[in-house]
């Protein structure tokens, strides 16, 4: 008996040994969903179960979320805009524009879910952008006020004020997607992780061996994946915001996919990247749209202004800003110091 | 108490246990060096792999879908050469070479990319 009991001993830690070693390396899964690529690196050994989880949450988001595809609820929302019936939604769509509401008045509507209209004319996300008419702007802005969605947590209900107004939650989903794999991966015992949501990213704890992980900004003159400085995060959110994401030429003017709900045009701020060091990545992803929008100084007043929220903005001038709670950790990698940086307050 | 012989027992496998994990840690510090693999992935399935260090004549390969990517595989080097997707985000990417570099053409949703990490950062907010 005692035999058994010792070599069952054995046999258990060479199982633990073995599952270790699998662990080591970490694991990476990419997929498609939102528009854009998922990556995920994950250490557990369970990964791949997990990261099929986090992934097919993600799509179940999409699919209730999006309005590039007909029948999600958010479209529900939209189409009886104007008609006065509260639409029932989902409480995580609640969540979301709950939270998109108070950013909009903290942005002082620089953040706009209301926006979908304008992104319905210029075509952002579809495979034929357009410039529209500025008559067509001039109507279509009667349209955007994030002030005319009302929300009833009671009855998990929304509904638009004005018949043709449409939310589109584009500017804000990817991030709350981010909090939701965090959740999931603690909620599987694992503790050192990152997700890739289209290039926001959510760091869960550190690396195996205790070090942040480093994340790269993106330069934003340069293909992606060339990054021109590095940051040292552990449990944060890095999302960026940039005017070469989504973005089309036309007589040499380069028109982007983050529209300024003043003008209707692409914002034009001066900023072309910020990104926004957060606890939550919802908050990371609603602030880089805001401040990329707001510009340089009411940016960073607004990020100064939210305890634990640090900032990088990049201006057309080529100039880096970074926020006090960075200065120290910061690296620049931009070789070609074809970028300079100046120190922020 | 133990038998003298549960005690040669537990010895040998642990010995053995040991041997083999080290074993394997020598095997992939080894690989670290050379081994510079490849992959091609569409719509979340594998396409093909190569080891880009065994490749000897570039290679074009031809993935389709909503629209078309052509891959050029090189000794230690892979890119997408051409694709007739809108925004060539993915042309434009160049080549890869080395550890952790991916290139995404999302309208096409396909993937190349390098495995393995980076040496000096984990992934890029872009």
């Amino acid at each position: 008996m005692r035999k058994l009991k010792v070599l069952c001993l054995v046999l258990l830690i060479s199982i633990l040994t073995v599952s270790c070693t699998q662990v080591e390396n970490g694991y990476d899964a990419q997929g498609f969903a939102m528009g854009t690529v998922i990556t995920q690196h994950i250490f557990s050994a369970n990964a791949e179960k997990i990261t099929g989880k986090v992934l097919d949450k993600i799509k179940q988001l999409e699919k209730i979320m999006t309005i590039n595809a007909p029948g999600s609820e958010v479209d529900f929302l939209n189409a009886s805009a104007g008609n006065g019936k509260w639409v029932k939604l989902d409480p995580e769509i609640i969540y979301v524009m709950k939270k998109a509401l108070d950013f909009g008045a903290r942005s002082n509507g620089a953040f706009d879910i209301t926006v979908g209209p304008l992104v319905k004319a210029w075509g952002i996300f579809t495979d034929h952008p357009k410039i529209p008419s500025p008559a067509a702007l001039v109507q279509l802005k009667k349209l955007i006020n994030y002030k005319d969605l009302s929300i009833d947590e009671s009855t998990s209900s929304a509904r638009l004020r004005l018949k043709g107004q449409i939310v589109d939650l584009g500017g804000i989903a990817k991030g709350y997607a981010g909090d939701v794999a965090k959740e999931i991966y603690l909620k599987n015992g694992v503790t050192s992780a990152y997700i890739s949501l289209g290039g926001n990213i959510v760091a869960l704890g550190s690396k195996p061996d205790g070090t942040p992980w480093n994340v790269g900004i993106q330069n934003p003159r340069l293909p992606n994946g060339k990054y021109l400085a590095v940051i040292p995060v552990q449990n944060k959110s890095v999302v960026t915001s940039g005017d070469y994401e989504r973005f089309f030429m036309k007589n040499n003017i380069r028109y982007h996919h983050i529209l300024d709900t003043k003008t209707g045009y692409p914002s034009d701020s001066g900023l072309i990247s910020t990104s926004i060091i957060s606890d939550l990545s919802i908050d990371g992803d609603a602030l880089s749209t805001s401040t990329f929008v707001l510009g340089l100084e009411k940016g960073m007043a607004l990020i100064e202004s939210l305890p634990g929220v640090e900032a990088i903005f990049i201006t057309k001038d080529k100039k880096i800003y970074v926020t006090s709670g960075l200065k120290d950790i910061i690296t620049f990698t931009d070789d070609g110091k074809e970028f300079t940086y100046v120190e922020k307050r | 108490m133990l038998k003298k012989g549960d005690v040669i027992l537990v010895i040998a496998v642990i010995a053995l246990i040991a041997g083999a994990f080290l074993f394997s840690n020598l095997m992939r510090n080894q690989d670290a060096g050379k081994d510079k693999s490849a992959e091609i992935i569409q719509n979340e399935t594998l396409v093909r792999s190569f080891d880009l260090s065994k490749v000897t004549t570039p290679e074009d390969i031809t993935v389709t879908g909503k629209y078309r990517n052509v891959i050029r595989v090189e000794q230690g080097r892979i890119r997408f050469l051409e694709a007739n997707c809108p925004d060539q985000v993915c042309v434009k990417t160049g080549w890869l070479q080395n550890n952790g570099d991916i290139a995404v053409c999302l309208p096409n949703r396909t993937i190349i990319k390098i495995i393995g990490k980076a040496e000096n950062i984990d992934i890029v907010s872009y």
